[in-house]
Order: C-alpha cells, then structure tokens, then sequence
C-alpha cells in the first residue's frame, strides 16, 4: 500500500518509526507492504515512488527540522494540497496539527483525498469536530475508507471497539476521561495538595502539558472528542458548539480535599449521551474505573447487552498514537482485499 | 402481606419506640427488628430494619403515620426510596450567600440538604462547598440540573457526580 503523511510533528514521525519497527513483520502477517510514498511537513516534502527510508527520514527531520532536506528526492516549499496533486497513493495519513477554528488545512487535505478516490487514516480531532458528517459522507459517496482511531484517546481503542467489538450492542452512554494532560494534573493536585498553577508547571517542565495548555485545561480537546464519539458511536449529528464545556483551571486544592473526604475524586469527565453532550469537572468514586492516574485515558461504555464495557490506555505519545493509525492501515488493507 | 423497610432513626434514647409503638396501634404485626447500634451513617444516624406484617391498606397507614413523624423511610422492600447527591461547587460563597443556595435546593419537593461543609481558599472567589443532599428516589437528574442551574446564575464552577 503506497502511503502519503501529511504533517511531521510528534504524531507524523511516530508513525515513520512504527513503520520502521512493523515493516517487516506486517509483510509476513498481513501480507501487507506498507510503502511510504511522499511525506509533507510544514516547510516542503519529499517524494519518491520507489519508497523513502523511514529511518532516513526520521534523521534528516531530527537533524534539520524539515523533511525536505531528505536526500536527492526532498522538495522545498511543496505544500499538502500539492503533494495530493502530484503523487500515486492509496491511503492518506492527514497527521498536521489540530485547528479547532476551522478544522484547516486538514479537511481540505482529507476531502481531496477523498474525493480522488484514496482511503483516508487521520489522528486529527479539528476537522473531526466540526465537519464529521461532510468527511463521512464524502468518504462513503466516493466508495472509501475513513479511518480515525486515533483521532480518540490515542491508543485506547474505543471507536473500532464500539462500532466492531460491540457492533451488536446498542451504546447508551458514554463517559471518559479523554484528556491526559488533565489527569495527570488533577492526580497529582489530588496527591500533593499542590496548586493548579504549579501543577501546570510542573506538568509543563515535563512536558505534559504545552506552553499554552488552553485546548487541554480548558477542556476543549475533550470536547472535540465528545463530538467525535458522539458522531461516530451514537450516530448523532452534532459538533463542537453542541458541547457544553468547563476545563479544569478553577479547581481548587480545598475543593479536592472536600471530595476526598466523602471517598471522591475530581476527574474532567467527558460525557455523551442522547441527553447531554458536556465536560466538566466530576467527581468520581475512589474505587471506580475513573480513577485512574497519570496521563491515562478511561472511557466505559453503557450498552444495552453487555452493560458497562471499560477500557484504559495511553491517551497521547507519538508511539502510542501511531499504534491506532496503524491498525486502521491494517484493516482497510484488509478491507481491500 | 409483608413488608420490609430499612429506617433512619436519631441516636437517642426513645426513638426505636416511638416508630414501634404507632405501629402496633395500627394494627400491623412487627415481625422482626434488627437494629444494630454501632452501624451509623455518616450523618450519625442508625439505621434501623423492621418487617410488618398487615393488610395493603393497614400497612400503608404505616407508612403515612411514619412519613408524619418525620422518620426516614430509606428502603422499601429492598428498594431505595432516598438517594444521596452529593456536589462541589467553586467560587465567592459568603457573596453569593450559601444559605440562599441550601434554601432554593431545600423547596424542591423531595429534596433536603443533609450536609454542608464550606473551605475557604486564600483567594475568596476560589472557596469550595461541598453539599450533601438527600432525595427521594428518582429525583437526581432534577436536582443536579437545578444545581447547574443555580452554578450558571451565581457563577459557581459546579462539579457534580459522574
């Protein structure tokens, strides 16, 4: 399968590294042969038909800061919307950062994809969030695959997991933490006694938190992926500004110390239900699925069939978003077939 | 017929008495009573559980007579008839007046504030309150979005249970 990665930050170059790792062991699993085509950053691109070197890459990335000093096939100033028009692929990674604002230029790239007849495989909530419907429906009108696992509580599966794992349930509700950067603050306030702002610094030293944390504390990362389940689970048709959303920057140490003492926690708690699309602040009983620390992500789902169904994993890291967009490749190569 | 109820009674001298004894008078057969004095509840209660026996209608004239003498009916037959909601709100209590916030959840029909505990914070507008209510079964969605609603008016942060 001839691949094309749009975007080359964290989540970009894990997908190159797990490429390089799974290469091998995919072509005798799956019979697959995951060829990386063109790769754009936000500075130019590199392309070759006969398949660049992941390993290559990620050094030339790591030692200039732009792919397009690849060897011998690097272009300077190529854009994505370019690169779709010049090269053979067959599966799109849309992977450039997220825009809450208007979803660009991730949509575009996703809608050419599309409508040129390629499967797309994205991480990226901002075009998710706001236009799920027009990507789905393009998808669907043009006969391909959309993918998007990552796009939700980076490797913990949830939307394969609901629409195939549980594709005979009927899902009710669903609530989870969907923000590590969150958890891991309200963790350690919860631990510590700290402050919020000097849990945030702390949890921006070590880099958990970004220089400017807004879409994570405020909670409108979490609400992105509120729509997204909403959407692409309970087959609602909603966005962004559906979502009532309260992050986390208010919270107290004196209001935890108060949970505490009636055997609560305080969690940033994404809800979706037919009911009420919301994030905010919850308490959460000690002993519950939700208590879980760090930067882990939780989400239970209510199903008619098999009551409540929980899963846990890593919510970001480059690798453990990879991992998502790699088994959505792996199962449209299975899908074509 | 039998019922089986689980009440909430005061710890003081008298109290089991004065549930037990308007029973018989109603005509109602007390078949059992366990009541352990050293399981209490949070708020110190006891709670206490007794099995009638009687007619539909002598049996329901038990469970009015309780209702008036302000006792607790917690579960009938297994089932929970208060439910406990408990809430944190964050921001300027002593200017948006507690007291006004106990009082609007208080006049909700089946619904009374069984605790308070204020913390304030060095930084006034960020104290925190947590509210212990109790409400008749079934009534949690209303009051928690009664809450909300009283959290938007006085520009309380409001965090509810999941």
């Amino acid at each position: 399968m001839r691949i094309c990665i749009i975007g080359f930050g964290s989540v970009g170059q894990g997908v190159a590294q797990v490429f390089n790792m799974k290469r091998d062991r995919i072509k005798q699993d799956y019979d697959l042969d995951l060829q990386l085509v063109a790769v754009a950053d936000s500075k130019g691109a590199v392309i070759s038909e006969e398949g660049i070197n992941p390993a290559l890459l990620l050094e030339t990335k790591q030692n200039t800061g732009r792919v397009s000093d690849y060897p011998e096939y690097g272009v300077n100033g190529v854009t994505g919307m370019d690169l779709l028009d010049t090269v053979e692929y067959d599966c799109l990674v849309e992977v450039t950062p997220t825009n809450i604002c208007d979803g660009e230029p991730a949509r575009s790239h996703m809608l050419k994809a599309m409508n040129t007849g390629r499967n797309v495989v994205t991480s990226n909530k901002g075009p998710l969030a706001l236009g799920f419907t027009e990507l789905r429906d393009t998808a669907q009108d043009n006969n391909v695959m959309f993918k998007y696992e990552a796009s939700v509580g980076g490797a913990m599966p949830i939307i394969n997991f609901a629409q195939e794992t549980l594709s005979g349930c009927e899902i009710e509700s669903i609530y989870g933490i969907l923000n590590g950067t969150t958890n891991y603050i309200l963790s350690r306030m919860a631990k510590e006694g700290s402050s919020y702002n000097q849990t945030l610094n702390e949890a921006q030293e070590m880099n958990i938190a970004e220089t400017n944390p807004t879409q994570d504390v405020e909670g409108e990362d979490a609400a992105c992926k509120v729509v997204i389940l909403a959407n692409s689970i309970m087959n609602m048709n909603v966005t962004y500004n559906d979502v009532m959303v309260k992050g986390i920057s208010q919270i107290t140490p004196e209001s935890i110390q108060l949970a505490k003492k009636e055997g609560y926690l305080i969690k940033l708690i994404g809800e979706v239900s037919h009911d009420s699309l919301e994030v905010s602040p919850r308490l959460v009983n000690e002993g519950s699925p939700f208590a879980v620390e760090g930067t882990l992500n939780v989400a239970t789902l209510k199903t008619d069939l098999a009551d409540d169904v929980t899963v846990v994993g890593k919510g970001a890291g480059s690798i453990e978003t990879a991992s998502a967009i790699l088994s959505d490749i792996i199962s449209i190569s299975k899908s074509m077939i | 017929m039998r019922l089986k109820l689980v009440l909430e009674l005061l710890d003081v001298p008298g109290q089991l008495l004065d549930a037990l004894n308007p029973i018989g008078r109603l005509g109602a057969n007390i078949v059992a009573v366990i009541h352990q004095r050293d399981v209490k509840t949070e708020r110190g209660t006891i709670p206490v559980q007794i099995t009638i026996e009687g007619d539909e209608e002598t049996l329901n004239k038990v469970l009015k007579m309780l209702e008036t003498k302000g006792i607790q009916i917690i579960q009938v037959d297994g089932i929970l008839r208060k439910e406990k909601i408990t809430t944190i709100l964050i921001g300027n209590i002593i200017d948006q007046d507690v007291k006004d916030t106990v009082n609007i959840l208080n006049q909700l029909d089946g619904v009374r504030v069984a605790d308070l505990d204020l913390k304030m914070s060095d930084h006034p507008e960020h104290s925190a309150s947590k509210i212990i209510i109790e409400a008749d079964y079934g009534r949690k969605k209303l009051v928690t979005s009664k809450i909300k609603e009283i959290g938007s008016n006085k520009g309380f942060l409001v965090i509810n249970e999941v």
